[in-house]
C-alpha cells in the first residue's frame, strides 16, 4: 500500500515537474513592432520582417537610390533619380555625425552625370524635384546641409567652383576656387553654421569656406589627393582620408589647422563618425579593410578586413552595423549580364557582440553605389493603411515634434506630390560593339565624326576632344587596360561620360574586351569635362578628359557655350513635368549673402 | 601650386577646444539630466575628467528619442538621471538642441566612454 502510494506520489511529482518545465520552455511571442533581428528564440514566423533601419544608397550609373533594409540586407526597392549619383544628406539638420538629424521627409542626391540634384521624398518614395544648377558647374558631391536645414553646398569638382543653394526655391551663389586645376570635391559642413570643408584633390587641401556669407576663406594642407571629409559630431574636429598618403589628418575646427597625422590603411577614401564621436570608421581601398580610429587617443585602435575593394561606407544611426560598400566582386556572384553587380558587405562593429569585427551579410547590388547613409526605420510612416489621407494633408509626429510638408520656411511643394521618373538617356542610339582597336582620336568618315577614345588606368587618350557644334558625333569607349592600376582586379571596367547636357548622351561603360559605341547630335556648345564614372581604381576619380563642342567662328571654353540653354535640363524630364525642375541660370547668385543664415 | 590666402579674421578662429574635455561651443553634449525646465534641461556631463554643467534649450523642431531604437518620445517623458546625448549648437549665449538621444546605459559605446574614462582615457580629452 505504502509503496504503490510512494509510487503515485512519485508519479504526481514528475507530472507536475514535466507540466512546470513544460510551461517554462513555452515561447514568449516578442510583439511585432518590439521584435529584434538578434531574437533567435522561436517566433510565430521563421524571420523578421521588419528591418529597425534602412540604408539609402546613391546607385551611381544605377542612376537610382537603391533602399535596403539594416540589418537583413534585403533590397526593398530602387527610386529613380537621373543619370550618374553620387551623394546626398537627409532633409532635417546636420547636427549629428554622416547620417544627421532627419525629419525622415527628403533626401538631396548630386547627380554627377546630369549636373543636378533630385530631391527625393522618403515618404512617397518617388523623386519630387530636380535642382538644374547653373551651368557650367559639374556637381560631384552635395553632403553639406547647413544646421537649419534651408541651405545645401555642392563642390564643382568639374569647373573648380563651390555652389550653397536655398532649398526653398534653388536660388544659388557660386564661387571660383582657383587657381585651375581645382577640385573641391567631398564637402561636410560646421555644425555650428561656421564653415563649410571640402578636399581639393589637385591641390592636396581642404578648402574652408565660410557658411554666410559664402566665400573662401582658407586652404589647410593635408595629405595627397584628400578625399572623405567629415565633420565631427562634436563639431571638434574634421577628419580628412588622405587618399595617397595612407593616413588620416585631424583638422581642428576652430583653428583650422592640422592637430595630427595618423597613418591608417592604404587608399583611405571615405570616413564614418559613430554618433557620440568616439570612433572614426575609415575605408581603405588599396589595403581591403575598414579602419578603425579612437578620436580621444589619436590612435588606430582596429582593423577589420574586407573581401572586396571598399569604396563608400555607412555606419547603422545606432552604432551596432557598418557598411561597407565595396566597389569589385571579383570572382563572386552569378554572371547576369555584361557589367557585373557590385556588392555591400555588412560588418558587426558592436564591442560586446560575440560577432564583433566579422562581416555578416554580403549582398549583390546593381549599379556602383556611392555615399550611403542609414536613418531609422521608424521615420518612414505607413502610408497603406487608410492614414494616407492624414499623413498628406496633416504629416506626422515625432514625439512631440509634428513634421508637415510645406511648412512656412522648408523646402517642399504644398498640396501635391509628385513622381517624377527621370530619363537615363535622351535622343542617343547607344550599343555594344566587339572590342574596337581603331586609332584614338577623332576622324571623319561621311558627315559624322568618330571619336574613339581608350581608358586605362588612369586616363584618357585622348585627353582632349574637339567636334563642331552640330556635329553628328559616333563615340566609341575602349578598355585597354590589362588590369587595375594597383589592384590588379582583372574585371575592372572603365567608363566615360561627359557631365551635364550630353551625360544622358555618353555614359559610356567597357569591360575589358567590349567596347560600347554613342551616337548622339552635338547642338550644344561648350566645354564640357568628362570623367570615369565605373570605380577602377585608386585615381578613378583622377580620371578625366574635356570634350569641347566648338561654336561657329570659335572655340569653346567654360565661359563661351550654350550654357542658359542646357541650364534649363529640359531634356531630364517630360514636358508636362518641367514645373519641378527648379534653380537654372536665372536664379544665380539671387542670395542675399550675409543675410541667409544657416543656424 | 597650392593657394593659401593670408588668414582672415573670421578664419583666424578662436581657443581651441581640442584636448580640454567639454566646452560649451561644442555641438554635442553627453551627460546626465539633473534638472527639467520647459523645454530646457540641464545636464551634468559625464565621461570626462571634471563633470561640467550646461543648460539646454530644445530648439522648436527638436525631437526626442531613444538611442537605440528611435522610439520618440515626448518631452515630458524625459526625467531626472536620464543620460543623454544633445545634438545643437551654442548660439547668443544659449545651447540649442535639435535632437536628445535617450542613451541605453548598456550600451556599447556608453560603457566602452565609461571605461576608457575609468581608465584615463577622457571623452574631448584629444590626445593630440
Amino acid at each position: 500500500m505504502k509503496k504503490a502510494f510512494a509510487l503515485s506520489l512519485a508519479t504526481l511529482i514528475a507530472l507536475v515537474s514535466f507540466a512546470v518545465s513544460a510551461d517554462a520552455k513555452t515561447t514568449v511571442l516578442t510583439p511585432f513592432d518590439k521584435r529584434d533581428w538578434h531574437v533567435i528564440a522561436s517566433q510565430d514566423s521563421d524571420a523578421p520582417l521588419r528591418d529597425y533601419a534602412i540604408l539609402y544608397d546613391a546607385g551611381g550609373v544605377d542612376g537610382a537610390i537603391g533602399v535596403i533594409g539594416i540589418p537583413s540586407m534585403r533590397t526593398y526597392r530602387h527610386i529613380k533619380c537621373g543619370v550618374d549619383l553620387h551623394n546626398f544628406p537627409f532633409s532635417g539638420s546636420n547636427a549629428g555625425n554622416n547620417n544627421g538629424t532627419p525629419d525622415g521627409k527628403y533626401l538631396y542626391v548630386s547627380d554627377k552625370g546630369s549636373d543636378t540634384i533630385a530631391e527625393v521624398n522618403l515618404q512617397t518614395g518617388w523623386t519630387e524635384r530636380i535642382f538644374a544648377l547653373p551651368k557650367p558647374f559639374g556637381i560631384h558631391h552635395s553632403a553639406a546641409l547647413s544646421p537649419n536645414g534651408k541651405y545645401l553646398w555642392a563642390t564643382g569638382e568639374l569647373t573648380g567652383k563651390m555652389l550653397k543653394l536655398r532649398l526653398s526655391d534653388g536660388a544659388t551663389t557660386v564661387i571660383d576656387v582657383p587657381p585651375a586645376p581645382s577640385a573641391p570635391d567631398y564637402p561636410d559642413t560646421a555644425r555650428d553654421g561656421s564653415y563649410v570643408f571640402s578636399g581639393n584633390y589637385y591641390h592636396s587641401t581642404v578648402m574652408v569656406f565660410q557658411q554666410d556669407p559664402f566665400k573662401l576663406v582658407k586652404e589647410i594642407p593635408v595629405g595627397k589627393n584628400p578625399h572623405g571629409t567629415n565633420v565631427s559630431p562634436t563639431n571638434r574636429t574634421v577628419a580628412v582620408c588622405d587618399k595617397l598618403s595612407a593616413t588620416l589628418s585631424i583638422i581642428d575646427v576652430q583653428q583650422l589647422r592640422v592637430r595630427k597625422v595618423i597613418p591608417t590603411g592604404a587608399g583611405p577614401l571615405h570616413n564614418q563618425w559613430d554618433t557620440l564621436g568616439k570612433y572614426i570608421y575609415q575605408s581603405c581601398f588599396v589595403s581591403d579593410s575598414t579602419s578603425k580610429i579612437d578620436a580621444d587617443r589619436g590612435q588606430l585602435v582596429d582593423e577589420f578586413p574586407i573581401h572586396y575593394r571598399v569604396g563608400h561606407n555607412s555606419i547603422a544611426p545606432d552604432n551596432a552595423y557598418y557598411c561597407s560598400q565595396n566597389k569589385f566582386s571579383t570572382g563572386l556572384f552569378t554572371p547576369t549580364g555584361i557589367v557585373f553587380a557590385v556588392n555591400f558587405e555588412l560588418q558587426d562593429i558592436d564591442e560586446s557582440s560575440p560577432t564583433y569585427g566579422k562581416s555578416v551579410k554580403l549582398i549583390p547590388v546593381d549599379g556602383e553605389p556611392h555615399e550611403g547613409r542609414m536613418i531609422f526605420a521608424n521615420y518612414i510612416q505607413r502610408w497603406n493603411t487608410g492614414k494616407g489621407a492624414e499623413l498628406f494633408t496633416k504629416g506626422y509626429d515625432l514625439g512631440d515634434v509634428h513634421i508637415e510638408f510645406g511648412q512656412a520656411g522648408t523646402p517642399g511643394l504644398k498640396g501635391v506630390r509628385p513622381q517624377l521618373e527621370p530619363k537615363h538617356s535622351d535622343n542617343v542610339k547607344k550599343v555594344w560593339i566587339p572590342r574596337d582597336d581603331g586609332k584614338p582620336g577623332v576622324t571623319k568618315e561621311g558627315d559624322v565624326y568618330v571619336v574613339r577614345v581608350k581608358a586605362f588606368s588612369y586616363g584618357y587618350v585622348p585627353r582632349f576632344i574637339h567636334v563642331p557644334k552640330g556635329a553628328k558625333v559616333r563615340m566609341i569607349l575602349t578598355n585597354i587596360d590589362k588590369a587595375s592600376g594597383l589592384t590588379k582586379n582583372p574585371d575592372v571596367t572603365m567608363g566615360l561620360a561627359v557631365y551635364g547636357y550630353y551625360g544622358m548622351r555618353t555614359m559610356l561603360i567597357s569591360p575589358r574586351g567590349i567596347s560600347q559605341m554613342a551616337e548622339f547630335v552635338a547642338d550644344k556648345a561648350g566645354e564640357y569635362e568628362f570623367f570615369c564614372q565605373h570605380f577602377c581604381g585608386p585615381l578613378h576619380l583622377e580620371m578625366r578628359g574635356t570634350f569641347f563642342v566648338d561654336p561657329p567662328g570659335g572655340q569653346a571654353s567654360l565661359a563661351n557655350g550654350d550654357y542658359d540653354s542646357v541650364s534649363m535640363q529640359e531634356q531630364l524630364l517630360d514636358e508636362a513635368e518641367s514645373e519641378f525642375l527648379v534653380g537654372t541660370n536665372k536664379l544665380m547668385n539671387t542670395l542675399k549673402e550675409g543675410n541667409e543664415p544657416t543656424i | 601650386m597650392v593657394f593659401v590666402p593670408a588668414m582672415t579674421k573670421e578664419a583666424s578662429a578662436g581657443e581651441s577646444a581640442v584636448g580640454k574635455g567639454s566646452a560649451i561651443t561644442d555641438a554635442l553634449q553627453i551627460g546626465e539630466i539633473t534638472a527639467l525646465g520647459k523645454r530646457q534641461v540641464t545636464i551634468k556631463t559625464k565621461f570626462e575628467k571634471t563633470a561640467k554643467t550646461y543648460e539646454l534649450h530644445l530648439l522648436p523642431e527638436c525631437y526626442v528619442m531613444t538611442a537605440k531604437r528611435a522610439d520618440f518620445k515626448k518631452f515630458s517623458e524625459l526625467k531626472k538621471g536620464d543620460l543623454i546625448a544633445a545634438y545643437g549648437w551654442f548660439k547668443d549665449g544659449k545651447w540649442n538642441a535639435r535632437r536628445i538621444d535617450i542613451l541605453d546605459a548598456n550600451d556599447y559605446l556608453v560603457k566602452r566612454l565609461d571605461s576608457d574614462a575609468k581608465a584615463g582615457v577622457y571623452y574631448k580629452h584629444e590626445q593630440y
